[in-house]
């Protein structure tokens, strides 16, 4: 293979996204490392999931988005058929029904929602782009609507609300009337007393914990209080890798997945977290500067909508650990370990790079 | 919209978005400023020393008591000395320093181990349990010698009666793997926190919730000695429901005293509202033994024997119902309009199969001579059941057995029900790959083959002759108020489908089986009531062709099991009873004084 071969493969690679990318990802596993308590299986195991994303990253980013186009309805169907599948056959863990087992690992098709609910709504904004009335909107939410509520039966909460937002934004983006919105968030309003009906005990705890740590310290809120003890003893400057007191005696619950921005944020302190949160902040800058001088529609609102939802899970699992969430169960993108959180972020990340990098293949 | 105008809102509002995602970093920011630079010393102190402790304040739990408030589980408090594994004892130089206060002996250290090996939480772990006052008045004198253990006030589950009723009360065992498992799968792990104990059989299982209460907690500061500084905060436990149970201990024990020796089982009812007043099953076993975890010696005795003591057999014991099933077999021959009285046969001892060359043999030698749906009944006339079931047919009959309850669980609130068996063709080849033959019908109608009941369900069949609300269900909680456990299944009653006049000329047979000629007439002498009952008697072995059972000849455990279901009085049923006694030969003779017994008891009351 000569040189000019290797660089045309990485040639529809953005590369500050992916330095950007890469430097989470790099902070990621070293917390992982200490995490773990220098676990060199764990660690591994996330090394092997990141190359499997990475090289999925690439080969999405060379895809001609007229592909992703055409195939957008026919992934959103198939996401909605593995839905229902997982409803009549899948596994159960920890009292939700979640899980396929496909050859030889386990599949959340809920993941998979998170890209295809974009790409979906993203074509059909696209293909109407001509005449976006209120119809249009009807369809976009009876669309969104529908995954949502079969992943709430699960049930699956955190994973629902985050696919309802990353959906909503699209709808916003695509220009539906302030008024309405205002009218349907104060429906939404009222409706909260019936969907708190709906919600399962152990939900309900949750929240009600979030609301007062102290109601609850041997149960919902005590991962809520250790997870704070964690962060708030890490000061300014951190106690410094592998010496954090709460990670490495057991405290702390789910170390290397759901909680381990405690664990950084205890070892390396504010300092840390400024860090990590300027990362953020270019990640994002860059996104949206991407998804402004894209050409056509379903470029921008696929852009926007994938970008969003790597946000708010971001946001929702900082939250979490920081006692300003309830604790749902949602892993940090790129840092946490697990494999499907991992290959589910890097396709986002390889889909924005192919939009961006094809901008002018689809007509507007 | 148009397009141009469409971009131009998704910019703007793109950009709305770009500042709602920095908005939200900032807040985010905010926090983790105010966790980390504001409140650090707050946090590092707190993990530092981890100076602030919560302590689980277990509930006590709820006592069970019969229906005159007579105690059948209660809560007595004992003393253990614990030690906390985290401080790596050296059990042998604990089991020295001890010596001269109280012996640890090999089975405690082995007791110890093992709850090393399956505890989860609770910090420390009992090295001695059940300390006498003198035992505890000399450790506390030297406690300064054992800063280590810790001597420890706990409530411990206790049963009075030992083994009396121990297989409904059930009992306690510490919590293991697979109840942390389950309890973390319903959410309820955390209610258990500072509790080692949990119901594993009977009532206490399947009132669990109710008997168990919720845990509170106490914050409290201690320094690096472990000494309590001071108590920040305290949150009071909610203590355990007292459960009150529909059993009458009088009656209860009126039954296990007649039942001797014998082993089976016996449930008493009232067919009114399905209140079970007595549940024996025998052999039983001292609950007492297993809420420390039962020893092995103790173990292996109960579950190797023969005799299976560990067997609810209530609700677990599967028996074929021999002719006790003959009453709903009747039942189902006049819905179908056939064997209708004045309807008769002669019998002459035996039945031969139409057209085949098979001869079914009655019990009795010679025959019952001129023999009626009533009086086949009362004198359980083998021969005429036959044919009855011949000409009725077996999925005619199981639609009745299946109204009945057979091959159903009665949903008794008790753990382990087993279902039973009503059989059919299809049963068979699905089971055997094996067809049907018209001589297993012959033999179902009379309640041998297939069939198997447990004894709780011939209770609940026998009620429901009386009380037809189908959705009659036996329970041994006594129904309050507060419980919609039992409201919600009863309150869509549907009524039994079925002629009063039919059933009436059933119970009519039943009555006869008590007087003169019955099959149990004997146990009426001297009665001031009349019982309306029907004796069976259920092959443990199958007889080889021309061999001729001989009670006396056969080894105990070969014997049939009796098998009786009764209900008195007569005329306006206020009890109902059925028993099995294993290996109990003839359903008169030894079940028949029994159920006897148990109704002077209730009817007459006790002397």
């Amino acid at each position: 293979m000569n040189k000019l071969n290797f660089n045309n493969i990485f040639k529809n690679i953005d590369k500050i996204l992916m330095a950007l990318i890469l430097s989470l990802i790099i902070i990621g596993l070293i917390t992982l490392a200490s995490a773990s308590q220098q676990n060199i299986t764990l660690v591994s195991n996330q090394i092997i999931n990141i190359l499997i994303g990475m090289v999925l990253l690439i080969l999405l980013s060379r895809i001609d988005p007229k592909r992703f186009l055409f195939y957008a309805p026919y992934l959103y169907i198939a996401s909605l058929i593995l839905l229902a599948f997982v409803a009549f056959f899948g596994f159960e863990s920890h009292g939700a029904k979640r899980w396929i087992n496909i050859l030889f690992f386990n599949f959340q098709p809920s993941e998979m929602v998170k890209i295809t609910i974009p790409l979906m709504l993203a074509w059909l904004y696209h293909r109407l782009q001509n005449n976006i009335n209120y119809k249009t909107h009807v369809i976009a939410f009876i669309i969104l609507t529908i995954p949502c509520v079969i992943i709430l039966t699960q049930p699956d909460l955190g994973t629902a609300i985050l696919i309802c937002l990353a959906g909503c934004v699209i709808i916003f983006l695509s220009g539906l009337s302030l008024r309405i919105m205002m009218v349907s968030g104060f429906g939404f309003l009222l409706a909260l007393p019936y969907f708190w009906s709906t919600l399962h005990l152990y939900q309900q705890n949750r929240i009600l914990s979030l609301l007062d740590p102290g109601r609850d310290p041997l149960g919902a809120g005590y991962h809520s209080i250790q997870s704070m003890i964690a962060i708030g003893s890490g000061g300014f400057l951190g106690k410094g890798w592998s010496y954090g007191g709460q990670t490495q005696l057991n405290f702390l619950p789910e170390t290397s997945t759901d909680f381990i921005f405690s664990v950084y944020g205890e070892e390396f302190g504010f300092l840390g977290v400024i860090g990590i949160f300027i990362i953020y902040f270019f990640i994002l800058y860059r996104c949206i500067d991407m998804a402004q001088k894209m050409q056509n529609t379903f470029s921008r609102l696929a852009t926007a909508s994938l970008v969003f939802t790597l946000f708010i899970s971001s946001f929702v699992n900082i939250a979490m650990v920081a006692g300003l969430l309830p604790i749902v169960g949602a892993p940090l993108p790129f840092i946490s370990y697990g494999g499907t959180s991992m290959v589910v972020s890097l396709t986002m990340i390889g889909i924005i790079m192919s939009l961006h990098s094809h901008k002018s293949l689809i007509a507007n | 919209m148009d397009l141009y105008k469409f971009k131009y809102t998704f910019k703007n509002r793109l950009n709305f978005i770009f500042g709602l995602v920095i908005f939200i970093f900032i807040i985010l920011l905010i926090k983790l400023f105010y966790l980390q630079i504001i409140k650090f010393e707050n946090y590092s102190a707190l993990a530092k020393s981890n100076s602030l402790k919560i302590v689980p304040i277990p509930p006590i739990r709820g006592q069970i008591v019969d229906v005159n408030g007579e105690v059948l589980a209660e809560n007595k408090l004992v003393y253990t000395l614990e030690i906390n594994p985290k401080d790596r004892p050296n059990l042998n130089k604990i089991k020295q320093t001890l010596a001269n206060i109280v012996e640890i002996t090999k089975y405690d250290l082995k007791k110890y181990n093992k709850n090393l090996s399956e505890r989860s939480y609770s910090s420390t772990l009992p090295i001695k349990s059940n300390l006498t006052d003198t035992q505890v008045a000399k450790f506390v004198a030297n406690q300064y010698k054992y800063p280590d253990i810790y001597l420890k006030q706990k409530f411990a589950r206790s049963y009075p009666k030992g083994k009396s009723g121990a297989h409904f009360i059930g009992y306690l065992n510490r919590i293991n793997q697979k109840d942390i498992q389950r309890l973390k799968k319903i959410d309820r792990f955390e209610s258990y926190m500072g509790l080692d104990h949990i119901g594993k059989t009977g009532i206490e299982y399947f009132y669990e919730d109710r008997l168990h209460g919720q845990p509170g907690y106490k914050t409290i500061e201690v320094d690096v000695h472990n000494q309590v500084i001071r108590t920040i905060k305290t949150i009071a436990p909610k203590h355990g429901e007292d459960i009150t149970l529909n059993i009458d201990y009088k009656i209860q024990q009126v039954a296990e005293k007649s039942f001797g020796k014998y082993k089976g089982a016996m449930v008493a009812l009232n067919p009114n509202n399905g209140a079970v007043l007595a549940y024996v099953s025998q052999p039983s076993f001292d609950s007492n033994l297993f809420i420390n975890g039962i020893d092995e010696t103790n173990w292996r005795r109960l579950n190797d024997s023969v005799h299976k003591p560990l067997i609810n057999r209530v609700v677990s014991g599967l028996y074929p119902p021999g002719s006790t099933l003959k009453p709903f077999v009747a039942l189902a021959a006049l819905e179908n309009n056939i064997r209708r009285p004045p309807f008769s046969i002669t019998d002459k001892g035996f039945y031969n199969m139409p057209n085949q060359s098979k001869t079914f043999r009655d019990w009795k030698k010679g025959g019952h001579g001129e023999v009626d749906l009533i009086k086949a009944i009362a004198v359980s006339c083998d021969t005429f059941f036959y044919g009855l079931g011949v000409e009725l047919g077996i999925p005619k009959l199981n639609i009745v057995l299946k109204r009945f309850g057979f091959g159903e669980k009665t949903n008794i609130d008790m753990p382990n029900e087993k279902r039973g068996l009503i059989a059919s063709d299809k049963w068979k080849k699905a089971k055997y790959k094996k067809k049907w033959y018209q001589g297993e019908t012959a033999i179902t109608a009379i309640g041998q083959g297939y069939t198997q009941t447990t004894p709780i369900q011939l209770a609940i069949a026998t009620a429901k002759l009386i009380n037809r609300n189908n959705n009659l269900r036996p329970h041994l909680l006594k129904e309050s108020n507060t419980s919609d456990h039992m409201k919600s299944k009863v309150s869509d009653s549907k009524n039994i489908n079925t002629d009063t006049d039919n059933l009436d000329l059933i119970k009519k047979g039943m009555s006869l089986v008590t007087k003169e000629g019955g099959t149990a007439a004997f146990i009426s002498k001297n009665s001031s009531y009349n019982i309306s009952a029907k004796t069976g008697t259920a092959q443990v072995f199958s007889l080889k062709k021309d061999e001729i059972y001989d009670e006396s000849k056969l080894p105990d455990r070969l014997k049939d099991h009796a098998l009786f279901i009764a209900f008195a009085p007569s005329e306006n049923p206020q009890l109902v009873i059925a028993i099995v006694v294993e290996n109990g030969g003839h359903g008169g003779s030894t079940a028949g004084p029994i159920a006897k017994k148990v109704f002077d008891a209730y009817l007459n009351g006790i002397n």
